[in-house]
Parts: structure tokens; C-alpha cells; sequence
């Protein structure tokens, strides 16, 4: 009698704290006990039918499904916006700089690489909310950022190009450089679109817009002609996001780029993909 | 800030009013104790069967039975058919310590004896069909965690597992609505009644808790695969 | 007593699955409301100083009313069941939205439909 009244008293507390747990993995274990709980509960209302059922399922089929649902634990999950040489696409493989020092990096952590291509503007977003532990793709990270953001240690320079509107002729609807990437490379339509939707609207735009080294490089490839390009000043240098909470990731990814740097296995890499 | 704190208790506060208003009405209005014993007031000898839950849920309310069964597997199906793009996938051939190993060698085949009891002993002792084949679910998850997913695949290949589960399913229909075309009462008449307590008595109850064990351990494992293949490894 | 547990419980599971906005949360509070009422169907059945329905002939023992417990024994094992069926969408939103975060999940799907203009009546 007593002891019933305990664990009801006891099953209300616990489904609070179960389900008040900021993390997801907290919240299934939580459930798990509560449903342990439960299955006594039923036990001392002489129902053993019920208990049996209620244990097995809820503490060891709906966790272990919940648990298999959640794909977080043991991977390292980067989102990374397309930029070539860096990271990018080739049919199925990936290939790229940095998906290079990525593997390398994984492999040491002993985790599963996995890599999600997003809008460069989702990266930021999702490394904010905790849904991804990097974020790369040729990102260049600018004096002022958002406090929750930091960013690795640079493992390459890069520059930061603008393109003066005012040289371009007004006249031409559309900028010959544009159409011919839009035909040539439809995968790459996501570097420039700041660019191409200034040109759909039909303005110019007035500010320029930057691009960094390794899109420039791959303007440059597909034969566009480009007008007006202009180097900022400054020192630039491409890095990853990592969120401000994981130190010890931040920790383990700058022992690993020093490691890279000292010997020497950096340079390699770099004259392998961007020679 | 602060009017996020309001949202909140003005949810707790309608959902405890709402919680309040019931619970008041249902202790105003407790069911009537006599009323339980609708079911227990018939002799034991009716359904044979000791387990006064197991001859409800399995004579009288045979049907409803049925129909679960077969909200569990509809069920089943959608999962298996909205995680079905990943059923080709190469698994990593992972398997846990020796430690890891060990135990589940001697835990996993005493889950499977603990399930064999209740589908066996289901209608003299608790626990039935249901639990039974979730019991032997989880077993076989044991092993899969223990020595992966490929090993256990190989050995429980999943479209014969599928086979059959529609094979358990087309002979459980056929164990309750058959009697009822060839003259006898449509629910438990085929086998005899023996003596309540006995093994074998409580006519076809036994049967449709072997079966429902088989049905219910299938469809889990098969959610479980399901999930574990879409994740990529177990 | 546990008929007013139940209650409570049903209470917390609604306010979690109100104000939680990660959805797989939202799918464990749903849970919580399954366990909540199944906790009530065993409550009302439960009667004083009785003993569980296993009888063997010529026992005379007060016994608990099997009917609420044969009802929910299968419930059990069904909620399970439609709780994977669940969870499977919420992986499938997942992987569309890239977010578990039901209200970034509607801002999405409201710029989806914005941005399509389909014609309407």
C-alpha cells in the first residue's frame, strides 16, 4: 500500500524531469525510467499482464527506437556550402581541400564523417541551433560575427574579391560572364547567387559583392569574363565553424591543424588541390 | 522574455483547470464496483482458461484481438515502406567487446525462454501473446547489438521474415472466421476445453497466443531493422 | 488515487507536447499521454484488498476486474507500434527541413507556399 502510493507520488516528479531535459537523449532515458516505473505501479494494482507488457516495450523496444532515430551520437555532422576546391561535389565523391583535412580530422576523433550540403546561409543557422558540429565550404569569417559562432584556426589564405559595379557596361541586360556560367555550370549557380539574382531583378547591383579566392578561381575557369575585379585589403584565411559551447572539439581540431602545419602534410594537400 | 513566462503558466493554468475539472468528475461519479463483475460472475469453465485477462481478451473479445493484430501490422508496413530506400544499404560490419559478446549469450537465449513461457503459458500464468513477441524482439536486438546487424541479417533474412508474417496473419484469420463457416461457434471451438489449469485447456487460446507471439515478434524486429538499416548501422 | 495520477500525468503530457518545440519531444510527451491513460483504465479496475485475475477452479478469492486490463493489453503493444509509424515522419521532416524545431519547420513550409503562388479560387 505504501509502496504504491511512493511510486505514484515518485511518477509525476520523474515525467516532469524526463520530459523538461534539454537534450534528446536525456529525455528518451528519462521516459525509459518512467516507464519502469509505471510497469511497477501496474504490479502493485495487480495487473501483471499489463506490467510485463508495459516493461518490455517501454523501457527496451521504445528507447532502443528512439535511440536509433537519433542520429547524433557518433558522428561528426559538417554542413558545408559548395565551394570548389575546397569541397564540393564530383558525381558521387566528394573532393575538395578541405573535405581532405575533414576525413583526416574524423579519423582521429574516431567519429563518422557525414557531410550535408546547405545554402551558405543555413550553415550559420544550424550551427547556431546545434544541429551540426562544423560548418566549412570556403567560409571566410569576417571581423564581426555573432557571439555564439567561432571560428577555427585558418588552415588556408584566401583573399576577398569585389566586383566594382561601375565598370560594368549598362547596356548588356544580362553580363555575358553570367550567362555563360548559368549554361556551362548549373552546379555552381549556388556561389553566385547574389549575382544572379541582381540579374533577374534586372537591377546592377551598386555594392559589390565579394567572393573569395576559390570562387574566383572557379569564375575564372568557366571563362567568364570579369570586370572590374578588385582585391580587398586585409588578411583573409579560410577556416570552419565550430559553435562557442564545444571547447573540447575546438581543442581537438587546433592540436590536429598544428599537427597538419608542422608536418608539412598541409602544404601537400594544398598543392594537390590548388596547384 | 517575460511574455514567454506568461504563455507558459496560462498553459499550465487551463490544463490544470482541465485536469481538475475531470478528475472532480470522475470522483463524483467512481464506477460502481458491481460492475466489474460482469465478467467475473460467469463460471471459469466457459473459456477454460485461468487467466481471467487471457479468456477476455482472447474468447469473449476475440475479435477486438484481431483487429489490433492488424492495426500493428498496418503499422509495421508503413514503417517498412517509408524507411524502404535505405534496404540496400552497405552495413559497416560492426560488432561490439567480447564482454559485450559474453553476456548477451546467456542473457539473449533466456529472453527467448522467458517468451517461449508466456506464449506457452499464457492462459494460466500473466503474460500472453503481446508480451511474448516483444520479449523475443528485444532479444533478437540483444544480438544485434552484440554481434551487428549484418551477422543477424544473415541469419534472419528480412523478406522471409516478411513471408512470414503474412503467413501467421492469413492463419490467424483463418483460425477465427473459419469455425464459424463450418457450424461451430466462431470464436474458440475447435480445440476442447480441458481442465482450467491445465495446460491444455482453454481450447484454441493456446494457439492464438503462439500465434500472436510470432506476429507481434516479427513486426518488432522488422520496425527495429528498419530503423537500424536507415541509421546505417545498429 | 492513481485515477488522479493519471490526470496529472495527462496534464504534463499535454503541456509538453503545448510547450516543448523540438518535436521528437513532442512524440515522448505523446507517449506520456498513452502511458496516462492506459494508467487510468488500470486504476478503475482495481478494486480494495483484491488480488490479480489468475484463478484456478475452486478459489474464492476477491479478484481485480480483468475487463480494463484486457482492454489495454493490446493497446499497449499498438501504441508502440503507431509511435515508430510517428517517429518515421518525424525523420522524414527531418531530412526535408533540416531541423527538429516544429516552428521552423512552419516558417519553412509557410516560405514554401508563399513562394509557389499557386492559383486558388
Amino acid at each position: 500500500m505504501i509502496a504504491r502510493w511512493i511510486l505514484l507520488a515518485l511518477l509525476p516528479v520523474v515525467a516532469v524531469i524526463a520530459l523538461s531535459q534539454p537534450r534528446r537523449l536525456s529525455a528518451i532515458i528519462g521516459m525509459g525510467l518512467f516507464s519502469l516505473l509505471l510497469a511497477a505501479v501496474y504490479l502493485l494494482m495487480h495487473a501483471p499482464d499489463v506490467a510485463i507488457t508495459e516493461a518490455t516495450i517501454g523501457a527496451a523496444l521504445v528507447t532502443a527506437i528512439y535511440v536509433l532515430a537519433i542520429r547524433r551520437t557518433g558522428r561528426l555532422i559538417v554542413v558545408a556550402d559548395e565551394a570548389p576546391g575546397l569541397i564540393a561535389r564530383e558525381g558521387k565523391q566528394i573532393v575538395g581541400l578541405e573535405y581532405d583535412i575533414l576525413v583526416g580530422f574524423a579519423r582521429e576523433v574516431g567519429l563518422d564523417l557525414s557531410i550535408q550540403f546547405v545554402p551558405l546561409r543555413r550553415v550559420r543557422w544550424l550551427i547556431d541551433h546545434h544541429e551540426a558540429d562544423m560548418g566549412a565550404g570556403g567560409i571566410i569569417p569576417l571581423a564581426v560575427e555573432a557571439s555564439n559562432l567561432m571560428s577555427t584556426p585558418q588552415h588556408l589564405a584566401s583573399g576577398v574579391y569585389r566586383f566594382e559595379a561601375k565598370s560594368l557596361p549598362r547596356e548588356t541586360a544580362r553580363p555575358a560572364g553570367i550567362a555563360k556560367i548559368a549554361e556551362t555550370a548549373p552546379d555552381y549557380e549556388g556561389y553566385f547567387s547574389d549575382l544572379l539574382t541582381h540579374d533577374r531583378n534586372g537591377t546592377l547591383p551598386t555594392v559589390a559583392t565579394s567572393l573569395d579566392l576559390a570562387r574566383v578561381l572557379a569564375l575564372g575557369r568557366t571563362g567568364a569574363a570579369l570586370h572590374g575585379l578588385d582585391r580587398m585589403d586585409g588578411s583573409y584565411g579560410y577556416a570552419f565553424l565550430i559553435a562557442q559551447k564545444r571547447v573540447e572539439l575546438q581543442r581537438d581540431y587546433a592540436g590536429y591543424l598544428t599537427r597538419l602545419r608542422d608536418s608539412g602534410q598541409l602544404e601537400t594537400l594544398i598543392g594537390r588541390h590548388f596547384s | 522574455m517575460k511574455r514567454m513566462h506568461v504563455r507558459t503558466l496560462l498553459a499550465v493554468g487551463i490544463v490544470a483547470a482541465f485536469a481538475g475539472l475531470v478528475a472532480l468528475s470522475y470522483v463524483q461519479t467512481a464506477p460502481d464496483p458491481a460492475d466489474s463483475q460482469y465478467y467475473l460472475a460467469r463460471p471459469l469453465s466457459e473459456t477454460g482458461a485461468s487467466n481471467r485477462v487471457a479468456g477476455i481478451y482472447l474468447n469473449y473479445r476475440l475479435i477486438d484481438t484481431l483487429l489490433e493484430v492488424l492495426v500493428f501490422s498496418v503499422a509495421v508496413l508503413g514503417v517498412r515502406y517509408y524507411l524502404r530506400k535505405s534496404d540496400n544499404i552497405d552495413l559497416p560490419d560492426l560488432s561490439e567487446s567480447e564482454v559485450v559478446q559474453t553476456a548477451v549469450s546467456f542473457l539473449s537465449p533466456l529472453a527467448l525462454l522467458l517468451c517461449m513461457f508466456f506464449a506457452i503459458f499464457g492462459h494460466i500464468s500473466p503474460g500472453g501473446g503481446f508480451a511474448a513477441g516483444v520479449i523475443a524482439a528485444s532479444a533478437l536486438l540483444y544480438v544485434a547489438i552484440a554481434y551487428g546487424m549484418t551477422a543477424t541479417e544473415a541469419r534472419w533474412d528480412p523478406r522471409r521474415l516478411a513471408f512470414a508474417e503474412k503467413a501467421i496473419l492469413l492463419s490467424l484469420l483463418i483460425f477465427i472466421l473459419v469455425p464459424a463457416f463450418v457450424g461451430k461457434s466462431p470464436l474458440t471451438d475447435l480445440l476442447p476445453k480441458g481442465t482450467p489449469g491445465d495446460l491444455l485447456s482453454s481450447g484454441s487460446i493456446l494457439i492464438y497466443n503462439m500465434l500472436i507471439a510470432a506476429k507481434v515478434f516479427i513486426g518488432a524486429w522488422l520496425v527495429i531493422a528498419a530503423f537500424a538499416l536507415h541509421r546505417g548501422e545498429l | 488515487m492513481a485515477a488522479i495520477v493519471a490526470f496529472i500525468l495527462f496534464g504534463i503530457g499535454i503541456l509538453a507536447l503545448v510547450l516543448r518545440r523540438d518535436l521528437v519531444i513532442k512524440l515522448l510527451a505523446l507517449g506520456m499521454i498513452n502511458a496516462a491513460s492506459i494508467l487510468f483504465f488500470i486504476s478503475i479496475g482495481d478494486r480494495q484488498g483484491a488480488r490479480s485475475p489468475i484463478q484456478l477452479p475452486g478459489d474464492t478469492a476477491i479478484l481485480v476486474d480483468p475487463l480494463p486490463q484486457a482492454l489495454v493489453l493490446s493497446a499497449i503493444v499498438v501504441n508502440f507500434a503507431i509511435l515508430a509509424l510517428a517517429l518515421v515522419f518525424v525523420m522524414i521532416l527531418c531530412e526535408r527541413y533540416h531541423s527538429t524545431d516544429s516552428t521552423r519547420i512552419e516558417q519553412e513550409i509557410a516560405r514554401e507556399i508563399d513562394v509557389e503562388e499557386t492559383p486558388c479560387l
